[in-house]
């Protein structure tokens, strides 16, 4: 994977560079319609968060992602592969950590689960374990290294704090980080967590019922004021 | 004492025999929450097709795996029948009643409707004690012996195995991951095919059968499967080894025509029983 | 809300529907030779058991693969009762009282299942059934059967003809699906309908889902009871033969082809299937053809029917034609007032408009969740 390009956000955001661009998409369950015309890039090797209260829209964004729902308008462009890490993890509990991470190879060239290992070295202690057996925080290893073994380009994560303690958040969230910087992989962080989405990610969108509200730099989301009021429970965090 | 053997003996085979129509329901089962009722269709089938590659001049073995690899095919047909589309599961239970009338239909058509069989494995006789025992006992318990703990070995140790495992775990995680579900979903129903093709060629040199003894050989089959939920290929066994014996001592030491409802009674307990664990699952 | 003043446009178009069907059916018999009128007694007696079915199909959204066992038990209720030298119209009400007694029993047991569950278990019933029947010679009369059943009468009066069979029949018919008519539209209707949709949102706004499902198991079994013993009069003579698993399968075909849950689809159903059956079997007989040709040619059309129309029509016949008519009252709606904006999310909800009760878009069990357009 080609790292991050050394230039300014902006510069970064251009056609070519993109790993995802999303134009005006549209989605509905019968007739309430959960998005309603979301526009969204992510610039490969960029980190991105997607932040909004519950019922936003941010999970049927990534399944519609991920096809698993089919948009009624809008484009989806896709420069190249993308893994989706569930809400709530979704692991195959009844099967071992080794072999749900080896399933998320099942299109991928390598089964070699070596590499996830690495990036996650807890789990090497634990590659013979049931995956319903682990922890939360552990869960949420196996999750997004199940979703790395597709060697993806773009790698979305739906709610990566959820149930977690922070102190495990943190861990994760810098593992994520040091992918990002390392190896340039692109992150859409979809998160509850607006204070901890902020902090990951320089860049960021919000999602209210199924619009984007706000876009920019996560630093200066971080001082509007609506932002703060609605997700940040009204603090300056800096 | 004699008497007992035989109908151990009987019941071991007959037990393996629901043990593949077990073992199709719970493959199936697993992957696509079907139910199949066409089960026994792929056993009536498998043993008919046989019987004409038979009566053709196609030799033994050779026959038997072309009607195994049939009924395969016919498995592929009905899961696509099936699951293709966007059925809720009673109404899948519901077309694959369909499908089995279907088969019924054609067998009626193209076999009659007089009960079918072929000479199995030749040889002479064995002797266990004072019981006479038929090689093809012994060939039917082995050849489903091998097939059975074979197909387990695939299900568990192999990479298409876990992804059908992965499937039945989570169908929504296996997307994501890249597996195509419905694509598994019809491995699963051509290899239900195959098991009940197996268990029809392996038991009609001993039972005939009829064109319509397909109802009764699924719900023994589903009986079998009921034991392990479902969704075990390793209690399917034991149920299938459980209704079998049962099957025969019953109607060694009862009655004949008690056989079925003594086997039905335990099929409902066993489905009560598994509903109240469902149940108590979900409270706890 | 404009949906009320909807849904009383289409009471007279209905009930228009509803005279020309009962006149015309009870002229029928009239024109019909003896072989023809044999069938219009049965597609009155398979009415009866397929509206039991359909209410427990279509609200409970469950499927009984046992309706033929209730039916047999109804037909050797009477039977045995009348051969015994019971008055013919005691062993009759007795059939439908005593189905429903071993349908309380067997529900409330049988009834914690669902599903396939369910299905399997009913199935078992039938077979069990039909396992008893052969064991018990001296009552049942075993594989061979019961005859000599006498004529239903009273007093000095005797139903002999099969014109006055037909129009028995059409009165019993009638009177179950005004009852079943009356209960669909009734307040416990509404619950089995909550519980068709979904089951724990019943139960948490109070519908009692299990009194409700063992309420309509009996009453399913006590329409095919009924049906059952009047059979057994009608034909004088019953055996084991008569009630195989494959009639169980035809009912839910019939239950199937009507429609799920509506009360006309019963009828419909039940007269479409035996009128086919019929023409097949009239037309697959013949000196140079097969004997079981039209067995084949029946079982293939079951076959069709059951694997294509919960895909093509999911709300069978008569839901299909509710929806076509309500698709023309919805136009026509739209015409007349012209300036609302055009109700199509609200057409999709509307009640049916032909049919003899309130459509159910979503059954539950039988027709999938709508996903996102």
């Amino acid at each position: 994977m080609t790292p991050p390009a050394p230039a300014s956000p902006d510069a970064r955001i251009d056609g070519p560079a993109l790993v995802l661009r999303v134009d005006d998409l549209v989605v509905r369950y019968g007739a309430a319609v959960a998005l309603d015309g979301v526009n969204l890039t992510v610039a490969r090797g960029e980190m991105v968060a997607l932040i909004g209260a519950n019922g936003a829209g941010k999970t049927t964004l990534l399944n519609t992602l991920s096809g698993v729902l089919t948009p009624a308008a809008g484009r989806i462009e896709l420069g190249g592969r993308l893994a989706h890490v569930p809400e709530g993890r979704e692991l195959f509990a009844d099967l071992t950590v080794d072999d749900n991470l080896r399933l998320g190879a099942w299109r991928a060239p390598s089964r070699d689960t070596g590499p996830i290992y690495d990036v996650f070295p807890k789990l090497r202690n634990l590659a013979a374990r049931r995956a319903g057996h682990l922890s939360g925080g552990e869960q949420q290893m196996v999750a997004i290294g199940r979703a790395l073994m597709a060697a993806p380009d773009l790698l979305a994560v739906d709610e990566l704090s959820q149930g977690l303690a922070p102190i495990v958040v943190q861990e994760i969230g810098s593992h994520l980080v040091r992918l990002n910087e390392e190896v340039g992989l692109s992150v859409l962080l979809v998160e509850q967590n607006a204070r901890l989405a902020l902090d990951l990610c320089p860049r960021a969108y919000v999602l209210e019922t199924g619009r984007v509200a706000e876009e920019g730099p996560s630093a200066r989301l971080r001082q509007e004021a609506a932002v703060q009021h609605a997700y940040l429970g009204g603090h300056v965090s800096s | 004492m004699s008497a007992l053997l035989q109908y151990l003996i009987t019941g071991v085979s007959r037990g393996f025999l629901f043990a593949l129509l077990a073992t199709g329901f719970v493959v199936i089962f697993r992957v696509t929450k079907v139910v199949n009722f066409a089960q026994g269709a792929f056993v009536v089938l498998g043993g008919f097709i046989a019987y004409s590659l038979l009566a053709a001049g196609v030799p033994h073995g050779v026959s038997e795996g072309l009607a195994v690899l049939a009924t395969a095919g016919i498995g592929l047909v009905f899961g696509a029948i099936t699951i293709l589309g966007n059925l809720t599961p009673v109404a899948a239970l519901i077309t694959t009643i369909g499908l089995a009338i279907a088969s019924e239909a054609i067998a009626m058509l193209v076999w009659g409707t007089t009960p079918l069989s072929f000479s199995g494995l030749g040889g002479t006789d064995l002797h266990l004690g004072h019981v006479l025992v038929q090689p093809q006992y012994l060939l039917l318990i082995g050849v489903s012996l091998v097939v059975l703990v074979g197909l387990w070995l695939v299900l568990e140790r192999t990479y298409v195995g876990k992804g059908l495992t992965a499937c039945a775990s989570n169908p929504y995680a296996a997307r994501l991951a890249g597996i195509n579900v419905k694509r598994m979903g019809l491995l699963a129903f051509g290899l239900g095919g195959a098991l009940g093709g197996l268990g029809g060629v392996l038991i009609m040199p001993l039972f005939p059968l009829t064109y319509d003894g397909d109802v009764n050989l699924a719900i023994l089959g589903f009986a079998a499967a009921i034991v392990g939920g479902l969704t075990s290929p390793g209690l399917a066994l034991v149920g299938g080894l459980v209704f079998g014996i049962a099957e025969q001592l019953v109607a060694g030491y009862w009655s004949q025509a008690n056989e079925t409802a003594v086997a039905l009674g335990l099929m409902i307990v066993l489905l009560l029983w598994n509903a109240y664990r469902q149940r108590a699952e979900q409270v706890a | 809300m404009n949906g009320a003043p909807r849904r009383r446009q289409p009471d007279l178009p209905r009930a228009v529907a509803l005279v020309v069907v009962g006149a015309a059916t009870l002229a029928l018999p009239l024109v019909l030779n003896t072989p023809q009128l044999t069938i219009y007694v049965t597609v009155g007696l398979f009415t009866m058991a397929v509206a039991g079915l359909s209410l427990l199909m279509g609200f409970a959204g469950q499927v009984s693969l046992g309706q033929g066992a209730f039916y047999g038990i109804g037909a050797y209720t009477a039977a045995i009762m009348a051969v015994h030298g019971w008055p013919p119209l005691l062993a009759l009400v007795l059939a439908p009282v005593m189905t429903t007694a071993i349908a309380v029993v067997l529900g409330a047991v049988l009834l914690r299942l669902r599903g396939h569950a369910l299905a399997f278990g009913t199935l078992a019933v039938q077979l069990i059934f039909l396992s008893v029947l052969s064991q018990t010679p001296s009552l049942t009369g075993g594989d061979v059967g019961l005859s000599g059943i006498p004529a239903l009468g009273i007093g000095s009066f005797t139903l002999t003809s099969h014109l006055g069979y037909a129009y028995f029949v059409w009165l019993a018919a009638a009177a179950v699906l005004l009852v079943s008519r009356n209960i669909t539209r009734s307040r416990p209707g509404r619950g089995l309908r909550a519980m068709a949709t979904a089951p724990s949102a019943a139960a948490a706004t109070g519908v009692n889902v299990v009194s409700y499902r063992l309420r309509d198991f009996a009453l399913s079994a006590a329409y095919a009871g009924l049906a059952g013993g009047i059979y057994a009069f009608y034909l004088g003579y019953i055996s084991p033969d008569a009630f195989p698993i494959m009639l169980s399968i035809e009912f839910v075909i019939m239950v199937v082809v009507g429609g799920l849950g509506t009360v006309s689809g019963a009828f419909v159903g039940a007269a479409a299937i035996t009128v086919v059956t019929q023409v097949l079997s009239s037309l697959g007989t013949g000196p140079t053809l097969p004997a079981q040709l039209p067995a084949v040619l029946s079982d293939g059309v079951y076959a069709l029917i059951l694997i294509t129309v919960l895909r093509l029509l999911p709300d069978g016949i008569v839901g299909a034609c509710s929806r076509l008519a309500r698709g023309a009252v919805a136009a026509g709606a739209r015409v007349a007032r012209r300036r609302e904006p055009p109700p199509v999310g609200e057409a999709e909800a509307a009640p049916v408009v032909a049919s003899a009760e309130p459509a159910q878009p979503e059954i539950a069990g039988l027709v999938p969740p709508r996903r996102g357009a």
